[in-house]
C-alpha cells in the first residue's frame, strides 16, 4: 500500500539515479533499491507531457549498435535518447563489417574510437555486451543478447505492471511460452523476484530449461495451472529462428495448450491483465482478440513505458559516469 | 664416455615400485646404475663426470600426454620443445589436423620428421574414418604398420554403430586400441545436419539457464559409452575412452571393468579440477569439449582416479588464438591450453592428498603407456634414459603470461612443484637454471 503512494506522489525520484555500475548488463545481481529508484524515476518520465523539455545531455552521443534486425527497441532507444537531448547515431551491423571478416572487438573498438557516451548493443550471442564492457571505456547498455538478458525490456513490464496494478510485491506474475529461447523471460524472473513477485513460467517441457526453479520460479507445464489466479498473464513468442524444429509438433497444437485464449484466461484473477514484449503471433500464443481487448491487454502501454524507461536509463549512465569522474 | 649423475636423489619407479634416495648413473642413452653410491660404479680418473647435487629432488620416468591435438597454426617442433620443458618425454597427437592423419605415408612422414634425439618422442593416433562423415574405415592396418598406436576420429565422435562395430573388430585384429571421443552429437547439437545451427556451448543446468547458453546434457557422454561398450564386448576390442567427464559415465566404466572387459579411460585436468560454475563470467578459456560439468560429476573424476576406474591423465591440449578466444561465448573456438599444466596440476592431486605420488606418476607414465602398448617406462639399470627431474614441494603461481600456449584455464592457480630437468635418449631436452646451479665441479 506504501508503494502505492508513493505513486502517486508523481516525481518521487525527481533527480537522476546514480547506478553502482555505469553499464547496464543484466538484471541478475541488480539491488532492489536499484529496480525501484529506475522505475520511480522512469514513472516520473512518463508523467510529463511529451513536449516538456528534458533535453539535459545536450552533446551526448549514443551511438544504437544492433547486430540483430529490431524495430521497436532500436526506435525506443533512439526516442529516449533524443528525448534527453542526446544526438544518436543508428548503426546496423547483420551484414556490414561482420561480413567482410571483422572481428567483433575491432568493429567494437572501432566505434569506441569515435569516442561515443554510450553504446547500446543488441547481439545474437549471449554475453557479448559483457564482452564490449571488458574492453571499451563508454557506458553499455545491453539491448537483448542472445538468450541471456534484456534488462531495459523487464524495467519497462515492471514500470508497466506498476503502473496499472501500484506495486509489485506479491502479485502472481505468470511467464508464458517460449521460456528457453527467451531472454526477455530471464531478465523478467531476476527482476520480478528480487521485487517479491510469484514468478511462474509455464512453458511445453521441451522449452523450458533446465533447473529453471532454482531461479527463484515456479514451472508448470499445464498451463490452466500455471496461470491459475495470476494477477499477470506475460506471453512470449514462439522464436522458431533459435529453434530445430524438434521443439514443437505444430502452431495449432501449441495453440491449443499454450496458447492463450479465453477459456484458460478465466482461470486466472478476474481482473489479471494480458502482456507481450512483442513482436505477436496471433493465434499462436496469444487469441488474436485477447490481444486487442483495451481492458485487459497492457500490450500498447508497454511499448509506450520503453521510451520513459530507457529514459531514465541513459540519464542514469550519464549521471553515473560524471559521478565517477569527480571522485 | 660422458656419465652424468643425479646424486641423492630421489627415484621413483612405478614400474618396480621402486622408491628410493639412491645415485643415478646415466651414460649415453641409458641408465648406467641406480646405487647408494656412485663411486662405486664409476671413477673419476678416466672418464668425464657431469655430478648434479640433487638432494631433496624426485626423478621419474618420462611422462607420456596420450592426448595433444596440434592446431593449424602450431608447429609440431615447437610443440615438441614445450612438451619437453614440461616433462612430457613422449606424446600422443590427434589426427583431426590439418591435413587429417587418415593414410600411412602422412604418418610415415610425421613420425620421421618429429624424430630428433632430444626433442619429445611423437606417437599419433590414425584417424579411424577416412573423413569426418565417419562412415568408411581408413587404412588402419598400414597406418599401424607405420607407427600408429592407436585410431580415433579426434574430437568427433565415431557415430554410426556399424562402423564402430568394424573398427573396434578389425583394430582388435591388429591389437590396437579404439579412442572414442565419447559425445552424442544430436543430443550435443554438433549434429550439422539439423536445419539451423545450434550447438551446444556448456554442461546443460542451471548455469547455462541463467547464461542463456545452449546446454549440453551430460548424458550426451554416457549415451555413446555404453553403446560402445556393448560392442567392445562383442568384439573383444581394447575400448578407450577420451577426456571422461561425468559421474554416470564413470560408474558405467567402473563395471565394465569388473566383468573384464579391456575397456579403460583417461581424464584431463580441467575435469578433477574445476567445474561449470568458472563459467559464469563467459570467461572463453573454459570453453572446452567435453564441457566443464557439475561439482558432483567433479567428485566422480577424483573418486574414479582414486579407484583406478580412471587409468591416465592427459593433457588434452587444445591451444587456441586470442583471436579466436576474445570473442562472445558462441563464437569463440573451443579448446585451452594444457601441456605446461599436465605435470603441475595432477601434483596438485597429491598435495590435496587425494593420491600418493607414486600413483600420480603411473597415471602420467606407465598406465598410458600400458594402454596403447608402448615400452612401459621404467628407472631401471640398463633402462632407456627418458626421465624428469623435479622438485615436489616449490611453491609457484600458474600464469599465463608466462606461458607458451594460451589459454590456461588454470590462471593465477597456486600451485606447488617445478619440472627441473628433462632427459631423453640420456639427453638434456632441457634443464632448468635451478639445476644447472647443483652441478659439483
Amino acid at each position: 500500500m506504501n508503494e502505492l503512494k508513493k505513486n502517486k506522489n508523481k516525481g518521487f525520484f525527481s533527480s537522476p539515479i546514480k547506478l553502482s555500475s555505469n553499464h547496464l548488463l543484466a538484471i541478475e545481481g541488480m539491488e532492489k533499491s536499484e529496480i525501484q529508484k529506475l522505475i520511480e524515476r522512469a514513472d516520473y518520465f512518463a508523467n510529463l507531457d511529451r513536449h516538456t523539455n528534458t533535453k539535459v545531455l545536450q552533446g551526448y552521443v549514443v551511438l544504437n549498435v544492433f547486430f540483430e534486425n529490431s524495430t521497436r527497441t532500436r526506435v525506443s532507444f533512439e526516442l529516449a535518447a533524443r528525448r534527453l537531448g542526446a544526438e544518436v547515431i543508428n548503426i546496423s551491423l547483420i551484414n556490414s563489417s561482420i561480413k567482410k571478416g571483422e572481428s567483433l572487438l575491432d568493429t567494437a573498438s572501432t566505434l569506441n574510437a569515435m569516442r561515443p557516451d554510450l553504446l547500446i548493443v543488441r547481439h545474437p550471442h549471449s554475453g557479448a555486451p559483457l564482452l564490449f564492457a571488458d574492453y571499451l571505456n563508454c557506458s553499455i547498455i545491453n539491448a537483448g543478447d542472445g538468450r541471456h538478458e534484456h534488462p531495459t525490456q523487464a524495467l519497462l513490464d515492471a514500470l508497466t505492471i506498476k503502473r496499472r496494478v501500484g506495486y509489485l510485491e506479491g502479485l502472481k506474475i505468470s511467464i508464458c511460452g517460449d521460456i528457453a529461447n527467451s531472454r526477455v523471460a530471464r531478465s523478467n524472473i531476476h527482476l520480478l523476484t528480487t521485487m517479491g513477485a510469484e514468478v511462474r513460467c509455464v512453458a511445453p517441457s521441451t522449452l523450458m530449461p533446465s533447473n529453471l526453479e532454482n531461479l527463484g520460479v515456479k514451472c508448470f507445464s499445464n498451463m490452466k495451472m500455471g496461470i491459475k489466479d495470476a494477477d499477470v498473464v506475460m506471453l512470449l513468442r514462439l522464436q522458431n529462428e533459435r529453434m530445430t524444429g524438434t521443439e514443437n509438433p505444430s502452431e495449432r497444437e501449441y495453440f491449443k495448450f499454450f496458447g492463450l485464449d479465453e477459456a484458460k484466461l478465466a482461470l486466472a484473477n478476474p481482473n489479471a491483465v494480458i502482456m507481450h514484449p512483442g513482436p505477436m503471433n496471433r493465434g499462436v500464443e496469444i487469441a488474436s482478440a485477447l490481444a486487442d481487448d483495451t481492458n485487459r491487454s497492457l500490450i500498447k502501454t508497454q511499448v509506450e513505458m520503453g521510451v520513459a524507461v530507457r529514459m531514465s536509463i541513459i540519464e542514469a549512465l550519464n549521471h553515473t559516469k560524471n559521478n565517477m569522474m569527480k571522485n | 664416455m660422458t656419465f652424468t649423475v643425479l646424486k641423492s636423489i630421489k627415484v621413483l619407479n612405478p614400474k618396480t615400485y621402486f622408491n628410493d634416495i639412491s645415485d643415478v648413473v646415466i651414460c649415453n642413452d641409458k641408465i648406467f646404475s641406480i646405487c647408494k653410491d656412485f663411486k662405486t660404479e664409476v671413477s673419476h680418473q678416466d672418464r668425464q663426470i657431469n655430478i648434479y647435487d640433487c638432494n631433496g629432488l624426485t626423478m621419474s620416468p618420462g611422462l607420456i600426454d596420450m592426448r595433444v591435438n596440434i592446431g593449424k597454426t602450431e608447429n609440431l617442433t615447437a610443440i615438441q620443445k614445450i612438451a619437453a620443458e614440461n616433462g612430457i618425454t613422449s606424446m600422443v597427437i590427434l589426427p583431426n589436423q590439418t591435413p587429417k592423419l587418415n593414410n600411412p605415408s602422412i604418418i610415415d612422414h610425421i613420425k620421421r620428421q618429429s624424430e630428433t634425439p632430444n626433442l619429445t618422442k611423437v606417437n599419433i593416433y590414425g584417424a579411424a574414418t577416412k573423413d569426418d562423415h565417419g562412415l568408411e574405415m581408413s587404412e588402419i592396418g598400414l597406418m599401424s604398420e607405420m607407427g600408429a598406436i592407436g585410431f580415433t576420429n579426434g574430437n568427433k565422435s565415431i557415430k554410426n554403430s556399424l562402423v564402430m562395430r568394424r573398427l573396434m573388430s578389425y583394430a582388435a585384429m591388429i591389437n590396437r586400441p579404439i579412442i572414442q571421443h565419447a559425445e552424442d552429437e544430436d543430443l550435443s547439437g554438433l549434429n550439422k545436419a539439423s536445419t539451423t545451427l545450434i550447438n551446444g556451448e556448456m554442461n546443460e543446468g542451471e548455469i547455462s539457464t541463467r547464461l542463456g547458453l545452449i546446454g549440453i546434457p551430460s548424458c550426451a557422454e554416457v549415451i555413446i559409452v555404453e553403446r560402445d561398450i556393448r560392442l567392445a564386448k562383442l568384439t573383444g576390442a581394447s575400448y578407450h575412452v577420451a577426456h571422461i567427464s561425468t559421474r554416470d559415465s564413470i560408474n558405467v566404466i567402473r563395471e565394465a571393468k569388473k566383468i573384464g572387459l579391456k575397456v579403460t579411460c583417461d581424464t584431463a585436468p580441467p575435469y578433477f579440477a574445476l567445474n561449470e560454475t568458472s563459467l559464469l563470467s563467459y570467461n572463453t578459456a573454459f570453453k572446452l569439449s567435453p564441457p566443464l560439468r557439475k561439482e558432483d560429476d567433479r567428485l566422480a573424476v577424483i573418486e574414479g582416479i582414486q579407484d583406478g576406474t580412471i587409468d591416465a591423465i592427459a593433457s588434452d591440449h587444445r591451444a587456441r588464438s586470442k583471436d579466436t578466444k576474445a570473442q562472445p561465448f558462441s563464437a569463440a573456438s573451443v579448446g585451452a591450453s594444457g601441456i605446461e599444466t599436465l605435470f603441475l596440476m595432477t601434483l596438485e592431486l597429491v598435495h590435496k592428498k587425494i593420491i600418493d605420488l607414486n600413483k600420480a606418476i603411473s597415471l602420467l607414465t606407465i598406465n598410458p603407456a600400458n594402454i596403447l602398448k608402448m615400452e612401459k617406462p621404467s628407472l631401471e639399470k640398463d633402462g632407456l634414459a627418458d626421465f624428469i627431474i623435479f622438485d615436489e614441494n616449490c611453491n609457484d603461481v600458474i600464469n599465463q603470461n608466462n606461458l607458451k600456449t594460451s589459454p590456461t584455464p588454470f590462471d593465477r592457480r597456486k600451485i606447488k612443484g617445478k619440472i627441473l630437468g628433462t632427459f631423453i635418449n640420456g639427453q638434456v631436452a632441457h634443464i632448468n637454471q635451478i639445476l644447472k646451479n647443483k652441478i659439483i665441479k
